[in-house]
């Protein structure tokens, strides 16, 4: 068999062709591409779709807005004459309970707004039958 | 030396920048496509490496530092990326780069972007059975026709082990031929 010989050979390509143009069109396709703003070409659809996120966000917080008032706001505070209500017939509170929870201050002002009559507590305590009880205690 | 930092420069100034990188596209697009092509051997991954290529040629431009030439330096990007192209291809399939490479040999034939004889053909059969080293080395010095210098900056190498590895791959090469 005859030894083969590359430098005996008349030299030779690699027999690799490209398309007609393919470099002609190769620049255009490369410079389209990148990324560098001055030469980059955003496609339209990724504009859009960058406009289309930023809608949905605002109208994403604009929906949550209400609900965020709603639970940032501070509860409303009970009407006094609710909370006298529901002491006396919601709760097994007695008028000792409430007595108990009263401190020197309270009594003070109580006082203050209670005008007593000696003759009004004589009559009161003559009609009372337990008043030997309460001298007592 | 001067005219490429110059031309470096029109390439990192967003004035010039444009006009700059067309002609080192104009001036590069055929030598790097056929190294590429040489390397992944199949035209469109070719033109997807080289489009990649570019790109990162682009992108790196701020950092290159000048230390080779500017050719070399692309050379080495477009090497890497092929190599990186073609092990990817073989992860994704589940084999070897061998076994990609020697699958498109097989059917070279019947490729349009192909038209070799048949000593083009048993040339290219010869060299995919070589280690990935004395293919890069064979090709381009044989069909590139680089300097052994050029070779040595680009494949980070010295000349003594290029010339070795050539040797070697020749030798298989006549073997390979000789007997098939």
């Amino acid at each position: 068999m005859k030894k083969f010989n590359l430098e005996n050979i008349p030299k030779t390509t690699s027999g690799f062709i490209v398309p007609d143009n393919y470099f002609e069109d190769f620049s255009n396709k490369v410079l389209s591409q990148l990324p560098d703003e001055t030469n980059r070409v955003i496609p339209l659809y990724k504009q859009k779709s960058k406009l289309l996120m930023a809608v949905a966000a605002i109208l994403v917080i604009g929906l949550f807005i209400p609900i965020f008032n709603q639970l940032s706001k501070p509860a409303e505070e009970l009407d006094l004459t609710t909370l006298e209500n529901h002491l006396s017939y919601q709760t097994n509170i007695n008028q000792y309970d409430l007595i108990s929870e009263l401190d020197e201050d309270d009594l003070n002002k109580l006082g203050a707004t209670i005008q007593l009559k000696d003759d009004i507590i004589e009559e009161h305590l003559s009609t009372n039958s337990d008043i030997e009880r309460l001298l007592s205690e | 030396m001067q005219e490429e930092k110059e031309f470096i420069q029109e390439l990192l100034d967003p004035k010039t920048q444009n006009e700059a990188f067309q002609k080192l596209l104009h001036t590069y697009q055929k030598p790097l496509y056929f190294h590429i092509r040489n390397i992944v051997l199949n035209h469109d991954d070719t033109d997807d490496v080289l489009q990649n290529t570019f790109i990162k040629i682009f992108q790196n431009l701020k950092n290159f530092k000048g230390d080779s030439k500017l050719y070399s330096w692309m050379y080495r990007i477009a090497t890497n990326e092929s190599l990186t192209f073609i092990k990817q291809k073989a992860k994704k399939n589940n084999t070897s780069t061998e076994e990609i490479n020697a699958k498109i040999i097989d059917n070279l034939q019947s490729d349009v972007f192909f038209d070799g004889n048949e000593i083009q053909l048993k040339l290219q059969k010869a060299i995919a059975l070589l280690p990935t080293k004395q293919q890069l080395v064979f090709k381009m010095k044989y069909f590139e026709e680089l300097k052994y210098e050029e070779i040595a900056t680009i494949l980070d190498t010295s000349v003594g082990a290029l010339k070795a590895s050539y040797h070697h791959a020749v030798k298989k090469i006549e073997a390979y031929v000789t007997s098939n």
